[in-house]
């Protein structure tokens, strides 16, 4: 089953660039015949150096190469150009651009005119591309009177109006906590059932055990901690509704704990509890001062040091 | 009588004194002697959690008050005795505790009187307020003349105590690490005077020593015990510590306590010698719930104008409580339950109560203790009494008068059901012929045989007579003889035991008397006399005329003295008038023969002027009084509004009495009572005057929640001439539901707390409203659903886990029966439309409570009683198995609490559908009490109904269970004697055959007897239930089916091992050789026993103190024995129960079996020593020979139990030895 849908998409893939190559965009034809060109040129070139042959792929990389050197000289030549407010490259964009580049640009014609040059024909004629149309929406603005009419359009008014795409929303009472409702129920249902799925469950009806199904209870070694303590949401509710209150009243009661009390656990829980309320200094100097038996350190049997 | 005294003495001075210390001589013990304890010592060095155990000796030094003692008599339970001396020299011990097994052999008797006395005298056989004790110890003949020259002597005792069932629970959870990560510890429980299961001492509340107490533990624990912490140091390896403790005000034994475990401990801020102790994880928890014991300690301090007596007070939370609450001395054990964090609003005030509580006790209870159990009243009367008024202070008066009500009506019922409670017991001469109580099923000549809900309505009387006598002294008065008590006693502490002043420490009826009448100079003797020295209540009925011609008031009240718990009362009685004057007080003597008393009205019939009329507190406010009767001045009338006497008033007023009643009485008692009343006056003006109620923010919250209920009750007789939207729907809306949008309630916040409780009250109140096809209304349903579904607690400061647990309450009050087509199966598809949706919410409130548990998980809990409800309507399948499994052990004890009632309501439900009844075990004694008292108050059958149920089996094996498998806690065996009553009645169960006469057994004949216990476990397929009976003397519970598997792999090899008898019945299984292999063994003694059964009910007394029994061969080794009815199916909680069976001493005890087996069989049954002794009257001669193979017995006995060399004399303990 698997292998057919695999050879499948295959076909597909293959069906598609077939139609690609029929009907490709003048576009795409443009450029396939200017790479052409070049690869001609890197074949001529790797004969001139004097290579018999050359593999596919190695003329691939060097035509890459060239393209892209190519490119970049054009991209460059472009930006002195602009930079000197102008739309339209010139000669000396090209030669500072090359000097850049690091290229020697009087070495340009000697080697232009070097004898053992091939000469290769010019690439096809082909339609130049057509730029698609952006997709116009709205009136452009016109320039206002102070700017000359040879500078650029306005873009598309949507490129810089706010335009809103959502509505208003709904601010009325009864349907936000109906909303909040049904969406809370919705997850919890959703959730419940995702546990029973996954988990082993319990049913209240023996012709249809998956109607209603209930969670399998499951016995825990200290029931007591998860129903006394406080679930982690319970305790965000209370942070985020009166931290400030509970810091001042348990501050002071925080301390004896951990002289004699090594367990992790319980400082954990603690600094949850606390989080954010740092105990000052003074305040365990305070408990030091208290004189509880069960804080005193514990002692060293006697014995021992008699002998 | 004197003749076989003399003659055993004789035996004893032939066999070298004391050389077999299992011999018991009861006979010669008469002499009355009670040396007096001064000091104890006891030091517990070992505490094994792994196999829970506890090794460690005691001292104590006594101080002898006759010349010539000999012998001393101590307390102990369970514990393992290795060695006794006294003064450095040995001593032999005799060990025997007749409560282990009550009746012996009394297959036949199954009567509760009978049962009841044997075990009243065999409590009084080892009361230490008469100078009994189950240890009788030898005082060596070279101390003798010691004892002339009134020398103390030092008692040193080494015990040990193995998997304790009693005194010492530990718990340990079955999670990895160490113990002190697991969270385990052990913490001393018990009912009354326990301290006997876990040290030998003197158990009463009347002997006071001072103490010295060592406990060894582990480095990451924390021992708590009673007294100063003197200092805590390290052993040798430094892997232990050692926590010394003294306690130099003295004490009784049973006020002793202990607790170890990895606690975390917190200081109190405001007071730094007291300190709290919780379990790892919960100290923020105990933080919040402690920061309010200090106003409680100075609320005590300032009204007894005297400190806290000890110097110390610590309160430990620990989990699997024996009760909520345990005082002792300096210390008060508590539930870790109690603990909450500022979330939660109800548990709040509960958790204070009980630090209140505990603390009162401090006071009276522990610092200050009883003379004899007759003075116990006194002590609670106290405790309670002072507990009321720290109440008052801090839940206002309101709250204080609704607990007096509530409390007196509580204690009246039960008075009225059971007959009288009696504070002040005397029993004549100590014969058990003047009984008190021979309306009880149970004595109360001891604190160990009362029912606990006897006590706990004895505790109940006793403040409410403390009231009485404060109403008759003033409260002044009062307080300062308590000053007196407190004062007397704390100068006595700090004496010597030799200025003879400790017993100003002990509270008795007496002394307590003289003080009242010292300080007030009143004579409070007639008020002691009726509802101290006398039991029960009074019931009164009035009604009353108004005479217009005389303008007088005509007011009869009768009473009722006839039935059972009901008294005569002579004397005063206040009744209070409401005219349109005012309010006026009137005090009427009842006495012998008049009814009619005339009370002469203040104000003319009709008012012209409309004014306001004073009430009684001098508040006018103005009335409309166009619904009273126009020739009438009277408002309302209240009989003994004050509750000062304990009464039942049953009064007769027209309806619009009780309305004006209701509406402009300010007590809460008043308008408790009207509400009451106005249930059987559904009319529009009661409607009006409860909705009004409810409306009024000044109302006490209670009296509003209870009109709540009423209003519903109102309606529903209402039904078609209601008018309007169901009752309360609107005033809810009104009060707890947006403005803009009347559907939806307002987000909680829980500010005000009255309403958050009217909140929580009003939907459980109104799903009780029926229509005219007595369903639900549509609309309640739909308006209680919307309230589940629109609850929003994301803002609110408070959870809202008590809120949405009784909203689903509210869904299972909606419930009604489904009609039902005969015996259809229930399923999913015929589930009616409304029932679909409540069980909608119901599985997912109760899925979602696996994902974010609820404090205390009351959600759940609500959960199960919904399904239990759906069940029990027949709208889903009955089954108990869901129920089942949230009952097993490793659930929160709430939810196994509501589990088990689920399943006790089913075996009363069910019970023709054939369910079997399976024992389990249940390591908690708190649960198992529960059960027992569910099944007590919901019994499957009860005696004067015919159920399949009620046979023969059920018969045995409860009767097993009072009388041998709950030797080791006082609550259970009284439980279940309770249960026992509530089934079978006083008197021989009518399912069992009629009793042979003369009760002479032979071997076939008991086999008959024992056959149908054995029968129901050969096939699944039987009604009958299966029963674990206790085999009592040998220690040994046969395993009921579902544990036979568990247990092979445990008794297996040794049950396969064992010599034939077993195979003589042809059983292939191993473990039901096993089984049946012991009843043999059983039987035979029975058999060789009892030829002359009516001789041994002669000696019953002598049988009850004869009964020997050597610390290892305790029943007590059984966990108790639960009945719970269950379907053949095993659930799973059995193997847990049976893993958590102390399996050790089934091993052992085979061990023993098989060696005295291998013995010719005359000699098989030898180490049951109470036929030993029976028959040691009539065969004299084996005497030596019979003993001589006890002490070998005993000494492999505690062989195979612990490691340590353990015969009576023989070497000391290795881990003493450390």
């Amino acid at each position: 089953m698997r292998a057919v849908r695999y050879d499948m998409t295959r076909q597909d893939v293959m069906e598609r660039s077939g139609c690609g190559k029929a009907t490709s965009s003048p576009a795409e034809n443009y450029q396939l015949a200017r790479r052409r060109t070049l690869q001609v040129v890197v074949s001529s070139l790797l004969t001139e150096c004097g290579f018999e042959s050359a593999e596919k792929a190695t003329v691939e990389s060097l035509t890459e190469m060239i393209q892209s050197y190519i490119s970049e000289v054009g991209r460059c030549a472009k930006a002195y150009c602009e930079h000197t407010a102008r739309i339209t490259p010139t000669l000396s964009d090209t030669v500072v651009t090359l000097n850049e580049m690091g290229f020697n640009v009087d070495t340009l014609p000697g080697y232009a005119k070097r004898s053992q040059r091939m000469v290769i024909t010019a690439p096809p004629v082909t339609n130049a591309p057509v730029i698609p149309k952006a997709l116009i929406a709205g009136q452009k603005r016109t320039h206002p009177s102070h700017i000359p009419s040879h500078f650029p359009e306005f873009p598309d008014p949507h490129t810089y109006i706010k335009t809103p795409t959502f509505r208003e929303p709904v601010s009325d009472y009864q349907v936000v906590r109906e909303k909040a409702a049904s969406q809370r129920r919705d997850v919890e249902r959703a959730l419940t059932r995702f546990m029973a799925k996954t988990g082993e469950t319990q049913s209240l009806f023996k012709d249809d055990v998956t109607a209603f199904p209930l969670i399998a209870e499951r016995p825990s070694s200290i029931p007591y901690l998860s129903a006394l303590l406080p679930s982690e949401l319970e305790l965000q509710t209370l942070e985020e509704t009166d931290s400030s209150e509970q810091d001042d009243q348990t501050d002071s009661e925080n301390t004896p704990v951990n002289n004699l009390n090594d367990d992790p656990g319980a400082d954990k829980e603690n600094s949850v509890l606390l989080a954010g309320s740092v105990v000052p200094l003074v305040k365990v100097s305070e408990e030091s001062m208290i004189d509880n038996p069960y804080l005193r350190p514990v002692k060293k049997p006697k014995v021992r040091r008699k002998k | 009588w004197d003749l076989l005294g003399l003659e055993i003495d004789m035996n004893r001075k032939k066999d070298k004194g004391f050389e077999t210390p299992l011999f018991l001589n009861v006979l010669t013990c008469y002499v009355m002697f009670i040396p007096h304890t001064t000091h104890q010592v006891v030091c517990i060095n070992n505490i094994n959690f792994q196999r829970k155990s506890v090794i460690g000796f005691v001292e104590l030094t006594i101080f002898p008050t006759v010349v010539n003692l000999n012998r001393i008599k101590l307390n102990s339970k369970q514990c393992r005795i290795y060695r006794v001396r006294v003064n450095d020299l040995e001593a032999p011990f005799i060990y025997n505790d007749p409560t282990l097994e009550v009746c012996h052999h009394e297959s036949k008797q199954r009567n509760l009187n009978y049962f009841s006395s044997a075990y009243t005298a065999a409590v009084s056989a080892v009361d230490p307020d008469a100078g009994h004790g189950e240890l009788v110890i030898k005082v060596p003949s070279e101390l003798w003349k010691q004892g002339d020259e009134m020398n103390v002597l030092k008692v040193y005792i080494e015990f040990s105590l193995d998997q304790p069932k009693g005194g010492l629970h530990f718990v340990v959870p079955d999670v990895e690490g160490s113990m002190a990560e697991r969270g385990a510890h052990v913490f001393s429980f018990g009912y009354q005077n326990s301290t006997r299961f876990w040290f030998p001492c003197v158990d009463s509340y009347s002997e006071l020593c001072t103490w010295k107490l060592e406990f060894t533990v582990d480095a990451s624990m924390v021992a708590v015990s009673c007294g100063d912490l003197v200092e805590t140091v390290y052993t040798h390896d430094m892997r232990k510590k050692t926590f010394h403790y003294v306690l130099p005000i003295p004490t009784a034994a049973s006020n002793i306590s202990l607790s170890v475990g990895p606690f975390e401990i917190l200081v109190e801020p405001y007071m730094h010698e007291v300190t709290h102790f919780c379990l790892p994880q919960l100290l923020p928890l105990l933080k919040h719930s402690m920061s309010y014991l200090h106003e409680i300690f100075e609320f005590y301090e300032e009204i007894l104008t005297c400190r806290y007596p000890y110097s110390c007070f610590k309160t430990v939370f620990v989990d699997e409580a024996y009760v909520q609450v345990s005082s002792y001395a300096s210390m008060s054990i508590f539930s870790t339950n109690l603990l909450h964090s500022a979330m939660i609003i109800d548990q709040t005030p509960l958790t204070r109560q009980c630090l209140a509580q505990a603390l009162a006790q401090q006071f009276f209870g522990c610092f200050i203790s009883r003379m004899s159990w007759a003075d116990e009243w006194v002590l609670k009367g106290i405790s309670g009494y002072i507990y009321g008024l720290y109440l008052k202070k801090t839940f206002g008066v309101n709250q204080y008068r609704h607990w007096i009500k509530e409390e007196l009506d509580k204690m009246v019922e039960y008075e009225l059901k059971m007959g009288g409670v009696l504070l002040h017991p005397t029993f004549g001469g100590g014969k058990d012929k003047d009984n008190p109580t021979p309306h009880l099923h149970f004595s109360i000549k001891h604190p160990h045989t009362l029912s606990w809900k006897y006590y706990k309505m004895f505790q109940c009387k006793a403040h409410l007579v403390m009231r009485l006598i404060e109403n008759r002294i003033s409260m002044e008065f009062m307080l300062q003889v308590f000053n007196k008590l407190l004062s007397l006693a704390s100068t006595a502490s700090s004496q010597k035991y030799q200025s003879h002043m400790w017993s100003q420490m002990l509270v008795s009826t007496h002394s307590f008397l003289k003080s009242i009448s010292n300080v007030s100079g009143k004579d409070i003797g007639p008020l002691i006399k009726q509802w101290v020295d006398q039991s029960a209540v009074v019931k009164f009925f009035g009604s009353f005329a108004f005479n217009r011609k005389r303008n007088v008031l005509e007011l009869e009240i009768r009473q009722d003295y006839t039935s059972s718990g009901t008294q005569k009362y002579v004397g005063p009685i206040k009744v209070t008038v409401q005219e349109l004057d005012g309010s006026f007080n009137h005090t009427l003597q009842i006495e012998e023969n008049s009814l009619k008393h005339d009370i002469p009205c203040h104000s003319k019939s009709r008012r012209n002027k409309k004014k306001k009329i004073p009430l009684m507190n001098g508040e006018e406010v103005d009335m409309d009084l166009s619904a009273m009767d126009a020739d009438s001045p009277l408002l309302w009338i209240r009989i003994d509004p004050d509750m000062s006497i304990l009464r039942k008033v049953e009064f007769e007023q027209a309806d619009f009495m009780w309305q004006y009643q209701l509406r402009y009485e300010r007590d809460v008692v008043a308008q408790e009572e009207s509400i009451l009343a106005l249930e059987k006056f559904p009319t529009p003006a009661s409607r009006l005057a409860l909705t009004d109620i409810l409306e009024q923010d000044q109302c006490f919250y209670k009296v509003r929640q209870g009109a709540c209920f009423c209003l519903a009750k109102i309606a529903n007789s209402m039904m078609s001439t209601w008018t309007g939207p169901p009752a309360m729907k609107s005033l809810f809306t009104r009060m707890f539901c947006c403005k803009s949008c009347p559907n939806i309630v307002k987000t909680n916040t829980f500010i005000s707390f009255q309403s958050y409780f009217l909140q929580k009250t009003m939907p459980v109140a109104m799903a009780q409203l029926r229509d005219i096809q007595n369903l639900c209304p549509k609309d309640v349903l739909n308006f209680i659903l919307d309230l589940i579904k629109y609850n929003d607690n994301r803002k609110n400061k408070f959870s809202d886990n008590y809120y949405r647990a009784e909203l689903i309450d509210a869904l299972t009050n909606s419930l009604t029966p489904a009609i039902s087509i005969s015996n259809e199966v229930r399923t999913v598809d015929n589930l009616n439309g409304d029932v679909r949706l409540i069980l909608e919410e119901i599985t997912r409130s109760l899925n979602m409570e696996k994902l974010l548990p609820s404090y205390r998980n009351t959600i759940t809990v609500s959960c199960l009683r919904a399904i239990r409800m759906l069940q029990k309507n027949g709208h889903i399948p009955s089954d108990p198995s869901l129920f089942k499994s949230y009952a097993e052990y490793g659930h929160f004890v709430d939810v196994r609490v509501a589990a088990l009632e689920a399943v006790v309501d089913y075996t009363r439900g069910m019970h023709r559908t054939s369910p079997s009844e399976v024992s389990r075990t249940h390591p908690i004694p708190y649960v198992v009490h529960k059960i027992l008292s569910m099944l007590g108050k919901n019994p499957p059958f009860t005696k004067a109904a015919e159920s399949p149920l009620c046979n023969e089996a059920l018969v045995d094996q409860l009767w097993k269970l009072m009388n041998s498998g709950t030797s080791h806690d006082w609550r259970l065996r009284c439980d279940a004697v309770n249960l026992y009553y509530t089934l079978f009645g006083l008197t021989r169960p009518s399912c069992l055959p009629l009793p042979e006469l003369g009760l002479v057994l032979n071997l076939k004949e008991k086999k008959a007897v024992l056959n149908p216990t054995i029968k129901p476990e050969q096939g699944p397929d039987t009604t009958e239930m299966t029963v674990s009976s206790v085999s009592m003397s040998s220690g040994v519970a046969p395993p009921p089916q579902g544990l036979k598997r568990k247990l092979d792999s445990v008794v297996g090899p040794l049950g396969s091992s064992s010599p034939e008898p077993g195979q003589v019945l042809q059983e292939e299984d191993t473990s039901k050789k096993f089984k049946i292999r012991v009843r043999i063994s059983s039987e035979d003694e029975i058999d060789m026993e009892s030829p002359h059964d009516s001789q041994a009910f002669i000696h019953h007394h002598l049988n009850i103190l004869e009964r020997p029994s050597t610390p290892g061969q305790h029943p007590v080794k059984h966990p108790a024995l639960i009945i719970l009815l269950s379907d053949n199916l095993e659930p799973p909680a059995v193997d847990q129960a049976v893993l958590s069976l102390p399996v050790t001493p089934l091993p052992s005890s085979f061990g023993k079996e098989s060696t005295s087996s291998s013995k010719h069989s005359g000699d098989h049954h030898h180490h049951h020593h109470h036929h030993e002794h029976k028959k040691k009257k009539k065969k004299k001669h084996k005497h030596k020979h019979k003993h001589k193979h006890e002490s070998k017995d005993k000494e492999r006995d505690s062989h195979a139990f612990s490691n340590s060399p353990a015969s009576g004399r023989s070497a000391r303990s290795p881990s003493m030895s450390d």
